[in-house]
């Protein structure tokens, strides 16, 4: 019994991950519902989010010039909030710039798309190491979240529940854009149907671009709150492509909640894995894709789903 | 009617003469050119690495995102049989090539069944996962810091012996391996297993209704990939005089992926070795230029997909193409099957 | 009995009953079609003919034995051939080449690594062969992306034709073609029908009616109708529901 108490704190930084995973499944399966494309730069954008971040936060993520140190020298609370902002514009700006690239891959194999954006997940990470090199940095982040506290003999900490409240926001806001607004619907329809789309004069190159930023700033803003928990590293990138690929086949492409629940599901394997074998926790991602792909058949729908073309 | 398939029957083509007058007598320009030594062992390893993971990308469609985790697996294999078994070069290569076409079978097993991006997410996996093993497992592979000290062992042939010692020495023994490879693979991509593979690559599920047992050939496509990686591990393991596990990282893996789709892997069997020699060149010229040419050289690749996914050699194909129509305009054009090179 | 039959096949997808209770029989040399509106489960019942689906209840017997539920791969080693409604041709071989890969003896060689196509006459005088019976003769060299889109049509069946099934399902062969290109079709239909078994989907009335030794006509997933083209011309159902709009 003893030792199941002691998991909590494991079991909430589960859930932490988990929604954090769900919040990048979920920009991940916006672009390929509406696109059929699969964004293997998807975690590249994910980690350019927290180094964006790193650079509004602090000077050490390269903007030392003094004429910038009143910046730096105002509360971090409120350079927080602006990288939350920013830096998920400036990433989105990218991701309409791969959708551009993209553009002549549609109609042809998929392979060439699958290779194009891989292309640009190592052209995005390699990037990243020129700019700031190959060392781990660390995000300051306000006080107010930052360390742990002790309750009923247990340690937790107070950054992983403000990542899994930010992230039910962040998921509750995004859910209610679908749902509740004519842009959501608009995407809803353009998943299930170009073509009707494009009947409806609905200019679809623009909803391609407009779906492409939304979905990689939420893929940045998923790295900025990650970054505490997984460090600012070039090679994060990949680390976070893979949970975000499990979480559909898992949850099935075009399944909001489906994909909140598989994310919550492999958050936690991941989270306790590291409550145990920290340096395995990356790993059991892999294996759990290994698993989930070789066991599980097609999507759930018994059609051939796009990842299958 | 005299049937005219384009499936070269011949063993010898033009171009693989060309290539092995030009790297045949590689050691005699080499420096000539300003280059060195190992630079030019090292390419022709990694043309033998490519022209084998060429089999899978350009021929039978299949991207394997994980595949320098093979180079790897040879790489320590052979080392290890050195330190561990026998310091025999025949059949330490052997051993390389054995256990890396073991494990390429054992992971074929698992993805054979797919195609697109779950088999590409799937051997990205296994990459890792093999990545992370490796790293971890220090009593077998040294870990971090590799397995030193492996040596470039002598051409033993019994009344005659060979030292490999000197990089031009081992560069002569890894010609001779790369004109058996050529000959191998090229007899191979010729033939009517060639033949169903790159049908594969165009329409796998209509292969699969004219009765043929894809995932049979996906899997000894895989194995046969893996066999010729092993190979190159081997190879690369004497040319480093070490194994080290930075090879079996994704972005070792990304870069033979480059290579092989800007040389023009796509269209030509020496799409491959363009794409290496090309690399190489970036690499060495571009890269004392700036640090940052490897940036450039995934733009290069971004820029090739999009807009002349065939490559280097496509292109060389295409102005072959418009060349032959300007010689001979009074003929009537009709599209023939450019004989793959 | 029949060379291929159907019992009781009953398929749905999700909530959606697609087959409700499909009962066909092939008879051997005949020339067999199925027709229905669309959405009538036509091309449901064509993929679970050929293997694509399994069905979730009901029988495929072929030559009397059971092949339901069998990958497509066993079935056409069996001698069951298709060609497909949207084209599946090999688009970087040339029309020989497409045909080739087909041809019964080149499938049972395709794991030799030593073999030597070009010497392979027997094979080649075959495929050309099946390439003078679709009507290409001519266009052996050239590239399948090349040829127009009647070409193409012709290739596509002749790929399935060269298969040497005893059973060819051609799936809607006049999809996208014109009146002229239809009426080659149907000629061609002629020429290559000596031998073989064929069924046809169809959405075109005249062409099924023109070269049908027996039509099946499939309705909200049943077969209401079968006989021949005269027996259903006279059919009153069929004339009352639209189905037969005959010139």
């Amino acid at each position: 019994m003893d030792f199941l108490f002691n998991l909590l704190p494991h079991l909430v930084n589960g859930i932490a991950l988990g929604l954090l995973f769900a919040l990048i499944a979920l920009g991940f399966m916006l672009i390929i519902g509406v696109m059929e494309v699969i964004n293997l730069a998807h975690g590249s954008l994910f980690a350019l989010g927290a180094y964006m971040a790193l650079v509004i936060v602090t000077p050490e993520g390269g903007l030392d010039a003094p004429f910038l140190e009143p910046w730096f020298g105002i509360g971090i609370i409120p350079r927080y909030i602006a990288a939350l902002v920013i830096a998920p514009v400036i990433v989105g700006v990218f991701g309409m710039g791969l959708e551009l690239c993209l553009r002549r891959t549609y109609g042809k194999d998929p392979l060439y798309g699958l290779l194009l954006t891989f292309g640009a997940a190592l052209v995005i990470e390699e990037g990243i190491r020129i700019i700031w090199g190959h060392g781990e940095y660390v995000l300051p982040v306000p006080k107010g979240i930052r360390g742990g506290f002790i309750f009923a003999d247990l340690i937790w900490s107070y950054y992983r529940f403000f990542a899994a409240a930010f992230s039910i926001v962040m998921i509750g806001a995004l859910w209610c854009f679908i749902e509740k607004t004519p842009y959501g619907a608009i995407i809803k329809a353009g998943a299930h149907d170009n073509e009707m789309v494009r009947a409806l004069g609905i200019n679809l190159p623009k909803l391609r671009l407009f779906v492409f930023a939304i979905g990689t700033a939420l893929a940045a803003i998923a790295g900025i709150i990650m970054a505490p928990i997984w460090g600012i590293r070039p090679q994060v990138g990949v680390d976070a492509v893979v949970p975000a690929f499990v979480i559909i086949v898992l949850g099935g492409i075009g399944s909001f909640w489906g994909a909140v629940i598989a994310g919550l599901m492999v958050g936690m394997i991941v989270g306790l894995t590291a409550a145990y074998y920290s340096d395995w926790s990356l790993l059991s991602m892999y294996l759990l894709l290994l698993a989930v792909v070789t066991f599980r058949a097609r999507g759930l729908m018994g059609k051939v789903s796009v990842l299958e073309r | 009617m005299r049937h005219m398939i384009a499936i070269t029957s011949n063993w010898f083509t033009p171009q693989m003469l060309v290539a092995f007058a030009i790297f045949g007598t590689l050691p005699l320009w080499l420096e000539g050119v300003g280059l060195y030594s190992y630079i030019g062992l090292e390419v022709l390893i990694w043309i033998i690495f490519a022209l084998g993971f060429n089999l899978l990308l350009g021929y039978t469609g299949l991207p394997s995102f994980g595949h320098g985790a093979f180079l790897g697996i040879g790489g320590y294999a052979m080392g290890w049989f050195q330190i561990n078994v026998a310091p025999n070069l025949w059949l330490g290569l052997l051993f390389a090539i054995a256990i890396t076409a073991l494990f390429g079978a054992a992971v074929a097993l698992f993805i054979s069944h797919r195609r697109g991006i779950y088999f590409a997410l799937l051997t990205l996996a296994f990459g890792q996962v093999f990545f992370f093993v490796a790293s971890k497992w220090t009593t077998l592979t040294g870990g971090e810091d590799g397995m030193l000290n492996i040596a470039r062992l002598p051409a033993d042939f019994g009344f005659v012996s060979f030292s490999l010692q000197h990089n031009y020495a081992l560069y002569y023994f890894t010609f001779a391996v790369f004109v058996v490879t050529v000959l191998v693979l090229w007899r191979l991509v010729n033939s009517p297993f060639g033949k169903v593979i790159k049908a594969i690559k165009q329409n796998e599920m209509r292969v699969g209704f004219l009765g043929y047992n894809v995932y049979f050939f996906k899997w000894a496509v895989f194995t046969i990939s893996c066999a010729v990686t092993g190979l190159a591990g081997g190879l690369f393991a004497m040319a480093q005089e070490g194994a080290y596990v930075q090879v079996m990282s994704l972005q070792w893996s990304g870069i033979i992926v480059l290579m092989t789709l800007i040389g023009g892997g796509f269209v030509s069997f020496w799409g491959a070795l363009i794409g290496t020699v090309v690399y190489y060149l970036a690499r060495d010229i571009l890269g004392t230029f700036t640090e940052t040419w490897l940036l450039w050289y995934g733009l290069m690749f971004m820029l090739v997909v999009m807009f002349k996914p065939e490559g280097i050699a496509g292109m060389w194909q295409d102005g072959v193409a418009y060349l032959n129509r300007r010689r001979g305009a009074g003929i009537p054009p009709v599209a023939v099957e450019p004989a793959r090179e | 009995m029949a060379l291929f039959e159907a019992q009781g096949l009953h398929k749905r997808f999700g909530d959606h009953v697609v087959l409700e209770e499909i009962n066909l029989a092939f008879e051997e040399h005949k020339l067999s079609g199925i027709m229905g509106p669309n959405g009538a489960g036509k091309t449901t019942c064509f993929n679970v003919l050929t293997g694509r689906y399994k069905p979730d209840r009901g029988r495929v017997v072929f030559d009397g034995i059971d092949i339901t539920g069998k990958s497509p791969g066993a079935i056409a080693k069996m001698g069951i051939s298709r060609s497909f409604q949207v084209m599946n041709v090999f688009d970087e071989y040339t029309a020989l080449d497409n045909v080739l890969l087909a041809v019964p003896e080149v499938r049972r060689r395709g794991l030799h690594i030593l073999y030597d196509l070009t010497n392979d006459t027997q094979s080649n005088d075959k495929a050309e062969q099946i390439l003078a019976k679709v009507g290409l003769v001519g266009k052996e060299r050239v590239l399948a992306s090349d040829l127009s889109y009647g070409e193409r049509r012709a290739l596509e069946i002749g790929i399935a034709l060269a298969a040497e099934p005893r059973i060819l399902f051609l799936d809607e062969p006049t999809a996208g073609l014109g009146t002229e290109a239809t009426a080659k079709l149907a000629d061609m239909v002629d020429r290559i029908k000596e031998g073989v078994t064929i069924v046809i989907i169809e959405h075109e009335m005249n062409f099924l009616f023109r070269i049908s030794d027996v039509i099946n006509v499939i309705q909200w997933g049943q077969v209401v109708a079968v006989g021949t083209p005269d027996e259903l011309r006279a059919n009153p159902w069929v004339q009352a529901s639209n189905l037969g709009k005959l010139a």
